[in-house]
């Protein structure tokens, strides 16, 4: 019985695919150990983070004295009424020797709960911005980078206090990683904060973030830059 | 109501009155800056608005952002003057400060503006200390180190604090600052110092967030003297390049000829004879090409050169059946070319009759070949043939167009002698010999063999005899068949001889003696006569008119009429053919000096 070709090529590609050995799998790049490739140490990963958390935090900082510049003229204004910053119900440490006090994993709990609480109300301030027609795409944009990079920042410091476990230099008594639940930006009264405070908390709380991971690093690896 | 306007006026009668003395209320004070040092405590500065003649104190008030407890300043005095030092305890970080500053004396107070202050933001720090300047010598050429230490209060281990260092270097002389970075590091290495020279290094550092310290005090260095290796690698190259340039420009010149040789090849002048270039720049052309033109051109009266003893005709077609080469003399048939340049052929290859080496003293040969000259015999014929009903001499043309050969006898096969006989006769006897010869001899081959046979020669001649002049002639015995024996009284010729025609006898025949001959009678006055006959002129019918001498007789058989009658020979003279007393053409003929008419008159003009 003659076979058309098509029904050849099928028949073919069908053995292949059922064939296991005819398929192809992923192999692990650093499958042969550490010669193999290069496995960032847990110092390249503080530097890492502390890197991107020093660029999210200047972006913060160029974000909100633009905005202070061109809407808000004078600077000590009387009447510039702060409500409280939806992240000031974590406890974070405001001093030194606060933050020298608190240990390894609660440092890096708080660093976590800060960038968690401000994973939503980021992508809110982008979505404003780009709104408004105040506001040049450049900003918009910055707005929107800085959202991303609080994203990234977060998945890096996970990586760092994995890795810390997995060396065992984080107890286990880390547990609200895992809990850190997203925040509305909600003041006291419930209303929404513009845009202006939203940029003026993210400023400290990234300054915070940024200075939290330096302490931590320079108490875990202080090999170099401390 | 009424107590209290009293109390307003009174009020307002006491501070003019005040005023009046020249004591008022403090002015506004106003806070300056705050600073803090290290992130973990900071000061703050006023300066007062003015005590209003009264002393006046001040105080600092400050609460914290979304609180309302007001706390005073702790500390006036640490940081001097009009300030207020806050300590590690009441410093509190990422928290908005409300600072006022309230000045009062005993007639009142007053409140400066309130100050929001976040401790993180205002970090100033302390400057580096303990500058160093070193200089250190490498193999590239010294260089100068600035090394430094953090601020003493700067708490950088721990990561608190981050500091950025910044330095600048300057001679004394120079008005702006050389900056560097040098980033989170403690030293800095400075090159591209110029040797010999005193700079001042200045150091100075801030947080990643915050502002400069003040630079710190000028560090002296001094810079040793030394040459850069690398302006010394540039004073050998040009010393080195000076060098080559210097062989080069002396070499250049030594041998200037033969570069300039090389690069302005000598253009070739004009080399014209009497071209005169300095004419030719002057611009006037006419004179310059009437040098040019030579006098004369095409020439026309030289014809010395152009002087052809014998003019041979050609006949190319039928050479070849003519000329059979086999059993002749190699001498004799050395060349058959058809062609008319006698040059550089043997004579015997020539065109003229004059048949050295072909001349044996042999007669006759078994073969009936002729070997005939190269030229003439063929055209004889042909002419012979076209002309042969023509008596009159006729315009003898030439096939070739060049001259009139006459060829007067053929050479005969090798045994036999060739007799050349120039023929400066008249055209007549030219187309008869070949009557005669068919006539004499029928048994030629073809018209174009044509012989002379002697021994009919001979007949002829004693049919025809001269009793005057008696001439022992030699006749070429040209015989097909061979004729052993020679002629009576003629000698074989053995070489290189001439024959000429004695003459035409009636029957249109030529009569033919060599030169040589020994029996050649001695000049009879008959008889004798020239060997050459002299052209006298030539007529308008391109006939030559023989001239003779006076004393001789007559062998012009052939010659014209009138110089036979003119020079009564005594024996009646028969003119070949024609008869002319026409006059003689007056062109002028350039008689040569041998008696030869110079033919290149007859030549058209090219």
């Amino acid at each position: 019985f003659g076979l058309s070709l098509p029904a050849v090529a099928v028949l073919l590609v069908a053995l292949l695919c059922l064939d296991p050995h005819g398929r192809v799998g992923s192999a692990p790049i650093c499958a042969h150990g550490p010669s193999g490739c290069h496995i960032p140490s847990l110092a390249d990963l503080f530097d890492r983070v502390i890197q991107h958390s020093a660029r999210m935090h200047s972006l913060s900082n160029d974000l909100h004295s633009e905005f202070e510049q061109y809407f808000l003229p004078s600077k000590n204004h009387i009447g510039k009424i702060y409500r409280k910053c939806h992240t000031s119900n974590i406890l974070t440490p405001n001093g030194k020797d606060n933050a020298q006090k608190l240990a390894r994993e609660e440092l890096t709990e708080v660093i976590l709960k800060l960038l968690m609480a401000w994973r939503d109300p980021l992508f809110q301030l982008h979505q404003s911005m780009a709104h408004q027609q105040d506001f040049n795409s450049f900003s918009s944009n910055k707005a929107l980078e800085m959202g991303d990079m609080a994203h990234e920042l977060r998945k890096g410091v996970e990586k760092v206090a994995e890795k810390m476990r997995v060396l065992g230099m984080l107890g286990n008594s880390v547990t609200g990683l895992s809990a850190a639940e997203a925040m509305l930006p909600l003041s006291d009264s419930g209303e929404a904060m513009s845009d202006y405070e939203l940029l003026y908390c993210f400023r400290r709380d990234s300054n915070k973030v940024q200075n939290y991971l330096k302490i931590l690093k320079c108490r875990i690896v202080p090999e170099h830059d401390c | 109501m009424r107590n209290s306007g009293a109390v307003l006026i009174l009020t307002f009668i006491a501070i003019l009155t005040l005023q009046a003395a020249g004591v008022s209320p403090p002015g506004k004070p106003r806070l300056t800056s705050c600073r803090s040092p290290e992130k973990e405590t900071f000061t703050c500065w006023w300066e007062p608005g003015g005590d209003g003649g009264l002393p006046t104190t001040y105080a600092l008030y400050y609460h914290l952002e979304n609180s309302e407890t007001v706390y005073e300043c702790p500390d006036y005095r640490t940081a001097g003057e009009n300030s207020c030092f806050f300590n590690k305890n009441d410093t509190s970080l990422w928290v908005n400060y409300n600072i006022t500053v309230v000045a009062s004396n005993a007639l009142g107070k007053n409140i400066s503006d309130p100050v929001e202050v976040d401790v993180v933001y205002i970090v100033q720090p302390n400057t580096p200390e303990h500058v160093t300047a070193v200089v250190v010598h490498d193999e590239q050429g010294p260089f100068v180190r600035v090394s430094w230490e953090k601020p003493r209060t700067a708490d950088t281990r721990s990561g608190w604090i981050t500091l950025l260092y910044q330095l600048r270097v300057k001679q004394e002389k120079d008005k702006e600052w050389e900056e560097y970075n040098a980033g989170m590091q403690k030293y800095y290495n400075v090159f591209s110092l110029h040797p010999d020279k005193e700079y001042m290094v200045q150091v100075r550092c801030k947080p990643d967030h915050g502002f400069w310290s003040e630079w710190t005090q000028t560090t002296y260095v001094k810079m040793p003297d030394y040459i850069t290796r690398e302006r010394s690698l540039w004073i050998m190259i040009t010393i080195f390049f000076v060098f080559i340039v210097v062989i080069l420009t002396w070499t250049l010149n030594v041998k200037r000829n033969s570069v300039k040789l090389c690069l302005l090849p000598a253009v070739p002048g004009p080399k014209i004879k009497g071209f005169d270039k300095q004419l030719l720049k002057s611009g006037k052309s006419e004179e310059v090409f009437n040098t040019l033109v030579i006098q004369g051109f095409p020439p026309t009266t030289d014809y010395d050169n152009l002087l052809v003893e014998y003019l041979e005709v050609y006949d190319n077609e039928e050479q070849e059946l003519v000329q059979d080469g086999k059993d002749l003399s190699e001498d004799c048939m050395k060349s058959k070319s058809p062609s008319d340049i006698d040059s550089g052929r043997g004579s015997c290859d020539s065109h003229t009759l004059l048949l050295e080496k072909c001349m044996d003293g042999r007669e006759g040969s078994g073969s009936n070949q002729h070997q005939y000259s190269q030229h003439g015999e063929t055209r004889w014929a042909s002419t012979e043939s076209s002309e042969s009903q023509d008596p009159e001499p006729g315009s003898p043309e030439s096939a070739n167009g060049r001259g009139k050969t006459w060829p007067v006898v053929f050479p005969s096969p090798q045994p036999q002698p060739h007799h050349h006989y120039p023929v400066g006769a008249a055209k007549p006897a030219y187309h008869s010999v070949p009557e005669i010869l068919n006539h004499l001899s029928p048994h030629a081959m073809s018209s174009n063999y044509h012989q002379l046979n002697h021994q009919d020669i001979l007949q002829q001649e004693r049919r025809f005899s001269k009793p005057a002049c008696r001439h022992s002639q030699s006749y070429n015995q040209f015989n097909l068949d061979g004729i052993d024996t020679p002629a009576p009284g003629v000698a074989p010729s053995p070489s290189l001889e001439y024959v000429e025609v004695q003459r035409v006898n009636p029957e249109n025949m030529l009569l033919l003696r060599p030169l040589s001959d020994p029996n050649r009678e001695p000049e009879g006055s008959d008889c004798t006569r020239e060997d050459y006959s002299k052209v006298k002129e030539v007529t308008s019918n391109n006939i030559l008119l023989l001239q003779r001498d006076m004393s001789h007789q007559c062998v012009d058989d052939y010659s014209q009429a009138d110089q036979c009658t003119t020079q009564q020979p005594p024996h009646p003279c028969k003119p070949a053919v024609h008869q002319s007393n026409s006059g003689m053409p007056q062109e002028a003929i350039r008689v040569m000096g041998n008696g030869y008419v110079d033919s290149t008159v007859l030549m058209p003009s090219y």
